[in-house]
């Protein structure tokens, strides 16, 4: 049972920990600003997939990326997915810093 | 054993960076849900020899389910923290039904639905996909009132 546990563990570290860093490394020790949210959006989707893709699985990928700018105001996100429990899966990682909010949805869809 | 990693909430925060200084940035992971642990306890089945899908889904069809379902939702509404947050996920639920009573066959559907509070604050949604471009497809609709605005995404993928 632990040794079960704790492979369970590694195995989600790995999902959340590479997008953390792929996050991190864009967006990491930077402000919000309005001409580079852009490119930093963009660049934190490409890095996720290039992840994803690089381990080989016969899996589609879904990479969601939202920045918004820390003030008063209020965000909600939700998803609904129609897909086979069993072959398919999602990973959300939230991340803020001083400045803005993060947060990065991916979802894995077999092929076949 | 997918059941043990649903809604399982992961909290990590990395206080202090390389070089001993206090990091200012706070990571939370919510539902991970891995598809990688499931047992191969699928019965074979017999190949259909079909090599695409007969019935592709229209993108202006399913714009137009997203349309209605946030304007007839959202219109009259004022933000509200609790509100949102019922809201968001009833929304996925009903935008969900509607596309699956498309009746496509063989596709599966990712639906994501943004509520946030209008501020003037800055934003930036942006996403990318890896897929079969010729049969897979997504479709977008963005509604704005006074106090909120409301965004939803659908993704539409082929499974053979």
């Amino acid at each position: 049972m632990e040794e079960y546990n704790s492979g369970e563990e590694v195995i989600t570290y790995t999902y959340t920990d590479a997008i953390f860093q792929c996050i991190e490394g864009v967006i990491g020790g930077t402000d919000y600003n309005q001409n580079k949210i852009n490119q930093w959006t963009a660049s934190i989707v490409e890095r996720c997939l290039n992840h994803f893709v690089k381990q080989g699985r016969a899996f589609k990928y879904i990479v969601n990326c939202t920045i918004m700018q820390k003030s008063s105001a209020g965000l909600h996100t939700a998803n609904s997915c129609y897909w086979d429990t069993a072959t398919d899966g999602s990973c959300t990682v939230r991340w803020e810093n001083r400045t803005m909010y993060c947060v990065v949805s991916v979802f894995a869809v077999a092929v076949a | 054993m997918s059941d043990l990693l649903k809604d399982r909430a992961l909290k990590k925060e990395k206080k202090m960076g390389k070089d001993g200084r206090p990091k200012d940035s706070i990571s939370t992971v919510s539902n991970v849900e891995d598809p990688l642990h499931h047992d191969d306890t699928r019965l074979p089945t017999e190949n259909t020899y079909q090599l695409g899908p007969y019935k592709r889904h229209s993108v202006p069809v399913i714009t137009e389910i997203l349309k209605d379902v946030l304007t007839c939702y959202l219109q009259h509404e004022t933000y509200e923290a609790e509100w949102s947050r019922q809201m968001t996920k009833t929304l996925c639920d009903v935008i969900r039904a509607r596309v699956k009573e498309l009746m496509i066959p063989r596709y599966k559907t990712v639906v994501i639905v943004n509520i946030g509070q209008l501020s003037g604050q800055g934003m930036q949604i942006s996403s990318r996909c890896l897929w079969d471009a010729t049969n897979d497809t997504f479709a977008t609709y963005s509604f704005k009132n006074s106090s909120l605005f409301g965004l939803a995404i659908v993704y539409v993928v082929y499974f053979e």
